[in-house]
């Protein structure tokens, strides 16, 4: 269930680094819940500041956002709307798969790229929220280029898998994808 | 050529009256100038407008300068309780060493002012009047600017930060007792739906932003002759209407939320002196200890009379 | 380059790529970056991280991953069956008495949060699973959802109301009033087309009643009993002046986590796990996709094509219905391709001069404008609430979702053309309780 049964030491690597990625993104979402609880408890209950919560909690689901992209990836958990794919013939299919991870992956290195460049600025320049708490803002920044570096890493062992052939292009068979599509459709609902 | 100018306000707001009068009158100038605007931060959002500026990938924008005290803590000067006593007192600091000094680091960051100027503020109360630190006492309070929140902290008010499109319904709930932002905020919030007091900025304010036109230095510099001098006399022109309609505005939030049945209670001259007293030992400390060079940079604002 | 001409060629790029198997979020970001470097330069690039990062950076977004941990936590136990099994048997006289019930639960989250995703895919986890499960269609299942979770724009609180309200300086109080009743006569469009469609379907599992006693109806009810704890108590945190919208959701999920694991005993860090694994991976999926839809609305900005046709609507010389007829298409067009709040940002300040100058009312205006959005956020290819449940509901594929959604398109069109026709749906209340404009 978490596609581990078939590949090799790097894709089962770099699966399990997305996993550890997951299990901190589903911490920090868990932290922020607790965090806002506890804001609404100082505030209503105490009735004291809360200077530093929903800067904090913001920033955690970010990063959590961030962070966790590796692990959905993994899980094929991010949507695509594959309708074109589903119409071609399998060589095609294969050949557009190729194009749309390299294209992904490629935006995706850009991001990472960037988002380091922008945290580099932001910890070089010592650089601050402009709030009493003033977290330099290095650290949530951090999340941009480890979350899509590790998207691109993730990216790149999908080719590899479908190169190598333990997965096919999109997770399609070759055979009637439709077909099957609504066959597993039909087992899902019983 | 066409400039990109983004800001947060709405169509109606002075601060796009500015921006807008710079456009016409660089338009009528014809020197091939064509001005852009971007309201209601339908380009960058409010506190993202500073880095694109500063890299030239935006070229004009209307920012309260404070906004970009995280990057350059001296900015944080330009939002400081107590520190501007009314608006020609405003206008005069715009003239002086000390605004030269923030010019210069702006500049670093190859930023230039076109327009200056500064909007004041007031306190709205759910419940009660808010005018002097005793009022503060226990009040849910959100405060625009951390030298504000500091200073209310030090009154005894609890700080809720949030964004300020949640004031609204926060204060209808009863999350928020009081809040301060300036005047044009609290009209265009429409918070005088609901609060019970508004304290405006009268013969005594607490609360002045200085928020400039500002523009990206290479991007002038890359301008023609012709183009440079339209601009710059487009921008004395605006600069004049900024003070006039600052100071209308002021009156005009009286007025709306007079006529919206809110109680107006101005400040007195001992609470002003309080609230100035009070800030002394908070958030001028604070910026003191955070910013190297600060009292140097603090005793020149103070110097203007 | 002409505006019109370059919404298209966007238009067409977009729907390309999107339907290439590239994974939306990261589509939306190739599209957006590809035409930044065309019309913007290269060095545009260099914001996109900034951007992006920005568009997350939004307290109202944290409810989202909080109602989807209600959600799943609750889906996970067997708390969600028991509900639908007392739903089951209270409303088994009623055809399509569940996806009426679950339209009901669709409206009172909508009350509690102020985003259409988060609606939807709190419902949508627990009632799409019960209605397969009791035989409805696929199509009616997913769509009554997806089109459910839209009113969460519509009934108070509402991000998109507070930004229109921000926007154009008109009361916020004023509209979130006005998007009751419109948001109640959705409600009672959908309830209706449900009943006719599950009727016409002939489906024997769903139309057959089954006769149970009184006995067998009301031992059921303490096991609701649960629910009830949890929305008196979102309720009350929000109205009772304890927590903003956004913050209530927190309170939402950990009532649910405590009454998972007290009451249903989810003790196993195994069991707990899963809850947070689905929570996660939902929450990351949509909140990315937001994200990229704000990078995508920031090039559409950037190339100014929204504002350009905005603006050309506004010097159309012609009857005010037919300006109102023009505006709506504009909107549904850029409804199928932006998220909500980027429509409103975009063309609420070029728009409203004109509806005020035609003697509209700003505040109706506003209701159709967040109707339109609605239609918006279940059409293809940026729909948001189509990929929310294409992410919860794997198994259904997104055709029969679309499908699914459109006879719900048409209630929003219909609903439309009674405001048209009514106004006073929208202004009645809000004049009501805050007295006549000025
Ligand atoms: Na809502
Ligand atoms: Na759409």
């Amino acid at each position: 269930m978490d596609g581990l049964e078939r590949g090799d030491g790097v894709t089962r690597t770099i699966g399990w680094i997305s996993t550890i990625a997951g299990w901190i993104a589903a911490t920090m979402i868990v932290v922020a819940v607790a965090i806002t609880c506890q804001m609404i408890f100082v505030r209503f209950v105490l009735n004291s500041s809360t200077v530093w919560q929903t800067e904090m909690v913001i920033y955690l689901v970010i990063s959590a956002t961030l962070v966790g992209l590796p692990y959905v990836q993994k899980l094929r958990g991010h949507v695509n709307v594959d309708l074109i794919p589903i119409a071609l013939p399998p060589g095609p299919r294969r050949a557009m798969f190729y194009c749309t991870l390299s294209a992904s992956t490629l935006i995706i290195a850009i991001m990472t790229f960037y988002g380091a460049e922008f945290w580099y600025t932001a910890w070089s320049r010592g650089w601050r929220s402009d709030t009493v708490w003033g977290v330099r803002l290095w650290i949530p920044y951090l999340s941009i280029p480890v979350g899509f570096g590790l998207l691109a890493l993730q990216m790149i062992s999908d080719v590899w898998a479908v190169a190598k052939g333990y997965d096919k292009p999109f997770g399609l068979p070759d055979k009637d994808p439709l077909a099957a599509r609504a066959a597993s459709a039909a087992e899902g609902g019983h | 050529e066409t400039l990109r100018l983004s800001h947060q306000w709405s169509t109606q707001d002075v601060r796009h009256k500015v921006a807008q009068m710079i456009a016409d009158e660089v338009a009528t100038a014809e020197v091939d100038l064509d001005i852009r605007i971007f309201p209601s931060q339908s380009l960058f959002k409010a506190r993202e407008q500073y880095t694109p500026l500063s890299r030239g990938q935006l070229d004009m924008t209307v920012l309260p300068l404070s906004y970009a005290g995280g990057q350059r803590p001296e900015y944080n000067l330009t939002l400081m309780p107590g520190l501007v006593k009314n608006h020609d007192h405003a206008a005069r600091l715009n003239e002086s060493p000390f605004m030269e000094q923030i010019k210069a680091t702006a500049a670093e960051d190859d930023v230039i002012v076109l327009v200056d100027g500064y909007l004041a503020g007031g306190f709205v109360g759910k419940d009660r009047c808010v005018t002097g630190p005793a009022d503060m006492e226990g009040l849910q309070t959100r405060a625009a600017g951390k030298a504000f929140e500091q200073m209310l902290a030090g009154a005894g008010a609890s700080i809720a930060s949030m964004s300020s499109s949640e004031i609204y319904s926060a204060m209808q709930t009863g999350v928020l007792d009081a809040a301060n932002t300036s005047s044009s905020s609290f009209v265009s919030y429409r918070i005088y739906e609901q609060a019970a007091c508004y304290t405006p900025p009268g013969d005594y304010a607490l609360w002045f932003m200085y928020q400039p036109l500002l523009m990206n230095k290479t991007t002038f510099d890359g301008l023609t002759d012709d183009q440079q001098t339209a601009l710059l006399a487009a921008a004395d022109k605006a600069e004049v209407f900024y003070l006039e309609e600052a100071k209308k505005e002021d009156a005009d939030s009286r007025q709306v939320f007079a006529d919206a049945g809110v109680e107006i209670k101005d400040m007195t001259a001992e609470e002003f002196e309080a609230w100035r007293a009070l800030a002394q030992e908070t958030s001028y400390t604070a910026f003191v200890e955070e910013v190297p060079g600060g009292q140097e940079l603090l005793d020149k604002a103070l110097a203007v009379e | 380059m002409d505006p019109l001409l370059l919404g298209g060629l966007v238009a067409i790029v977009t729907i390309l790529v999107l339907f290439s198997g590239m994974s939306v979020a990261v589509g939306l970001l190739v599209v957006s970056a590809g035409f930044l470097i065309i019309f913007d330069g290269i060095r545009s690039l260099e914001l996109m991280p900034e951007i992006l990062f920005g568009k997350l950076d939004n307290f109202a977004l944290l409810a989202i991953p909080m109602f989807i941990i209600m959600g799943a936590s609750i889906a996970s136990t067997r708390a969600g069956a028991d509900l639908y099994e007392a739903l089951e048997r209270w409303l088994t006289r009623v055809p399509g008495g569940l996806v009426v019930s679950n339209l009901g639960a669709c409206a009172l989250f909508s009350a509690m949060s102020g985003s259409s995703p988060a609606t939807c895919a709190a419902i949508g986890k627990m009632g799409i699973p019960e209605m397969r499960r009791r035989g409805y269609t696929d199509g009616v299942a997913a769509g009554s959802i997806a089109a459910g979770g839209t009113l969460g724009i519509l009934i108070p609180p509402s991000v998109t109301m507070i930004v229109y309200g921000i926007a154009t300086e008109t009361s916020i109080g004023r509209l979130f009033l006005a998007g009751v009743i419109p948001g109640l006569l959705l409600v009672g469009l959908f309830m209706a087309w449900s009943i006719f469609a599950t009727w016409k379907s002939g489906n024997l599992a769903v139309l057959t009643p089954t006769d149970y006693t009184w006995k067998q109806k009301f031992e059921v009810l303490p096991r609701v009993l649960p629910f009830l704890v949890i929305i008196l108590g979102v309720l009350y945190a929000m109205y009772g002046g304890i927590a903003t919208p956004s913050e209530t959701a927190a309170v939402g999920a950990l009532l649910c986590l405590v009454i998972a694991m007290v009451i249903y005993k989810l003790w196993s860090p195994a069991a707990l796990w899963t809850v947070l694994r689905d929570s996660t991976r939902e929450s990351v999926m949509i909140l990315f996709i937001i994200a990229a839809a704000g990078v995508f609305s920031y090039m559409l900005s950037s190339l100014y094509v929204t504002q350009s046709i905005a603006e050309w609507i506004s010097t159309l010389d012609v009857n005010r219905w037919v300006l109102m007829i023009a505006v709506n298409i504009f909107l549904l067009i850029a409804g199928f391709f932006l998220p909500p709040v980027a429509v409103i940002l975009m063309a609420a300040p070029i728009l409203l001069p004109i509806i005020l100058a035609a003697e509209f009312d700003p505040i109706w205006f506003a209701v159709i404008l967040t109707i339109n959005m609605e239609i918006g956020l279940i059409s293809p290819p940026v729909g948001l609430n189509l990929y929310v449940i294409n992410g919860i509901a794997p198994e259904i594929p997104l055709k029969t979702i679309l499908t699914g959604s459109l006879p719900y398109v048409g209630c929003m069109v219909l609903a439309i053309l009674l405001l048209c026709l009514f106004p006073g749906l929208a202004t009645w209340l809000p004049d009501a309780v805050m007295g006549s404009a000025v």
